[in-house]
């Protein structure tokens, strides 16, 4: 065949608009200042993971006098630390994957299927975006408690999922209207029903919002306090951000080791966060820009 | 393989009507085309053939089968869309075996089928790439090898070419009419460009507003139009027309003109008629009712020259060969022999001509 490759449009579009030198230096400032507010407890914490107990009262933000790596190294070597990620994995792993199986469904099911009661239905869910889990935390309590699952994992994993089912459908259900509704007729001709739609069709061409809605609900899962610290009585089954709480003594708190110890739980999130920033801002962004 | 036969098929979305009592049978291995302006419901006729479309009234019948309530698979027809919509995110080679796989065929016949499909299509080497890789022409090439896989009953079209550029769109229809002799598969190709449907289709139907206009071979509807919308619809330069009033056996025009015609039927004087002939029929120096414009502009194109002339301040479209030695500039006389003369009735639109 003898045909001409189509003209890139990337190299015939413009470039953005150039900023004027006021409006660039306004912006450097409030970005530096805004990385600032972010990184600057961010240090702390992990500076002060470094020092002597009595260091930290006196030069709570310098650099440490003298490093005191063993407050890391306790930690790493401790069995607890490691445990205890596990439980932050598999609560986070188990609510990561019940939220995308769940609100993909539902929000296929709306985007979709109208069927009586449908907007009914999705408003109630988005309703949901308005409570925060803490709002709700003592009938939550009395909720699992009847259920029998306090001191489970599912008594975490479960309202985490119920609590973030709304945002994640609202996000689900924008991205799978915005696939080509020609797709769904070919499918249908093909053969495929709803199905096997969702399974082939929508869900392989959804990869920035699963992306996005599973870092949501996997970070989400992974700072939650509250919630485990109500339903979770065993140190065994303790996530990472309770792991803190041995280091609170009646009498005294060994402050330097909390900053340690949460320094070590926030690094893997941030590693995340790097690798997946771009589908994270792609899914973030998906169908403002048609 | 199959015919396809539309009884009575109607359909309206709440109180509006789209499709008004479409009666159409289509022969086995018959190319029909459906022809019509943007929006008169070509597509929504097609959607309800393929079972992507409720229908309102009327039944559809797929050999002797009533298939009103079959799924599209039930139905066994394949469909090539206008955006073509392949599957962003499959292979070529899945592309084509979605259907086969999704069928519960043994994976060997999948890759047999899929292969000769692509290599009547000249797609093989293309088999792993992913249809953002391919160009247009290559995309729309997979939109009927996907079609082509799965040796349907019946064939779909809709506009799959006017995503195509001009040349392009030449090439593949003349692939289009090769494949329909190769495979003589039942189609039915629907296009709002008149050209390409009397060049693809043993049949074509004009459509308008929901309403068959007329169904015929693409000569017959050029040399017969049965009414003022078909005979406007085909025919490229578009045919000129003149309101006009019949007197003495002839139609005289507003400015005074007299046409003279073969009559098909008895004419009442003073009957409100629309005269119309196409700018090919227009000759210089012919014999019939002379027509003289100022020539207001000449577009060359090659082999032909359109001359637009200003008759009494109205257009009227002339075609003369690209090599008659014709000054063209000041004003022109133009002939229409008595048997290229078209006559409708004004209000009704029906030919009353002869011709
Ligand atoms: N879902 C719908 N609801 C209401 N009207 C529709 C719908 N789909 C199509 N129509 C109308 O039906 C008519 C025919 O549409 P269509 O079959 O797409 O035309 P064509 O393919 O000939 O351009 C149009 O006037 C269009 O506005
Ligand atoms: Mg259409």
């Amino acid at each position: 065949m003898t045909e001409a490759a189509p003209i890139d449009a990337a190299t015939t579009a413009s470039s953005g608009r150039r900023l004027s030198a006021g409006t660039q230096t306004y912006l450097y400032v409030s970005m530096l200042i805004i990385a600032g507010i972010v990184i600057i407890p961010l240090l702390t914490t992990a500076l002060g993971g470094f020092k002597t107990l009595g260091e930290l009262r006196g030069n709570p933000f310098g650099l440490p006098a003298e490093w005191q790596w063993s407050n890391y190294g306790n930690i790493l070597t401790s069995q607890r630390y490691w445990m205890q990620m596990g439980n932050s994995l598999l609560i986070a792993g188990l609510t990561v994957f019940l939220t995308l199986l769940f609100a993909s469904m539902a929000a296929f099911t709306f985007a979709h299927v109208k069927f009586f009661g449908s907007d009914f239905l999705l408003n109630y869910f988005l309703i949901g975006l308005m409570f925060p889990a803490a709002t709700a935390i003592l009938p939550l309590f009395i909720r699992i408690r009847d259920l029998g699952l306090l001191d489970t994992y599912w008594g975490v994993v479960l309202p985490q999922v119920a609590f973030g089912l709304g945002m994640s459908i609202l996000l689900f259900r924008n991205y799978f209207k915005n696939l080509p509704p020609e797709l769904f007729d070919a499918a249908f001709v093909d053969g495929a029903g709803y199905l096997r739609f969702f399974w082939h069709i929508s869900l392989p061409l959804s990869r920035p919002i699963i992306a996005t809605v599973g870092i949501i609900s996997f970070v989400g899962s992974w700072n939650s306090y509250i919630l485990p610290l109500i339903m979770l009585n065993s140190e065994s089954k303790y996530p990472w951000p309770l792991g803190i709480m041995v280091y609170r003594g009646e009498f005294s708190t060994d402050w330097q080791l909390i900053l340690a110890f949460i320094t070590l739980t926030i690094l893997p999130t941030v590693i995340v966060f790097f690798a997946a920033q771009k589908h994270i801002i792609a899914g973030l962004t998906a169908g403002a820009v048609k | 393989m199959a015919g396809l036969e539309l009884r009575n098929l109607e359909k309206s979305y709440g109180a509006v009507s789209v499709i008004e009592d479409i009666n159409l049978t289509v022969a086995d291995g018959e190319f029909v085309a459906l022809v019509g302006p943007s929006g008169c419901g070509k597509s929504t006729i097609l959607r309800m053939v393929a079972g992507l479309e409720e229908i309102t009234g009327g039944d559809i019948l797929i050999g002797d089968r009533v298939v009103n309530d079959l799924t599209p698979r039930e139905r066994n027809i394949a469909m090539v869309f206008q955006s073509y919509a392949l599957y962003p995110h499959m292979s070529v080679y899945r592309n084509l075996s979605f259907n086969l796989e999704l069928a519960g065929k043994p994976k060997a016949e999948i890759e047999r089928r899929v292969i000769q499909a692509a290599r009547m299509l000249e797609l093989e080497p293309l088999l792993e790439r992913k249809p953002s890789q391919l160009s247009g022409g290559q995309r729309q090439r997979v939109a009927m090898g996907r079609a082509v896989v799965r040796d349907p009953s019946v064939f779909l079209f809709d506009e799959p070419l006017s995503n195509l550029d001009a040349k392009l769109r030449v090439q593949m229809r003349g692939e289009i009419k090769a494949l329909h002799k190769k495979v003589g598969v039942t189609s039915i190709y629907v296009t709002h460009d008149q050209v390409e449907a009397m060049t693809l289709a043993d049949r074509v139907v004009v459509l308008n507003r929901g309403v068959i206009q007329q169904s015929g071979s693409p000569m017959e509807l050029y040399r017969r139009p049965a009414n003022l919308f078909v005979a406007g619809f085909i025919g490229s330069p578009a045919m000129n027309f003149v309101d006009a009033v019949m007197q003495d056996g002839l139609a005289r025009s507003a400015e005074g003109t007299d046409f003279a015609f073969a009559a098909g039927q008895k004419l009442a004087e003073g009957q409100a008629v629309v005269v119309g002939v196409r700018p090919e029929h227009l000759l210089v120096g012919g014999e019939g009712t002379a027509i003289t414009g100022q020539i207001s502009f000449v577009e060359p194109t090659g082999g032909q020259t359109f001359v637009t002339l200003d008759v009494h301040g109205r257009p009227v479209t002339v075609v003369i060969s690209g090599e008659d030695d014709i000054a063209l500039d000041g004003a022109l006389t133009v002939r229409a022999a008595p048997h290229h003369v078209y006559v409708f009735d004004a209000a009704s639109g029906e030919r009353v001509s002869e011709n």
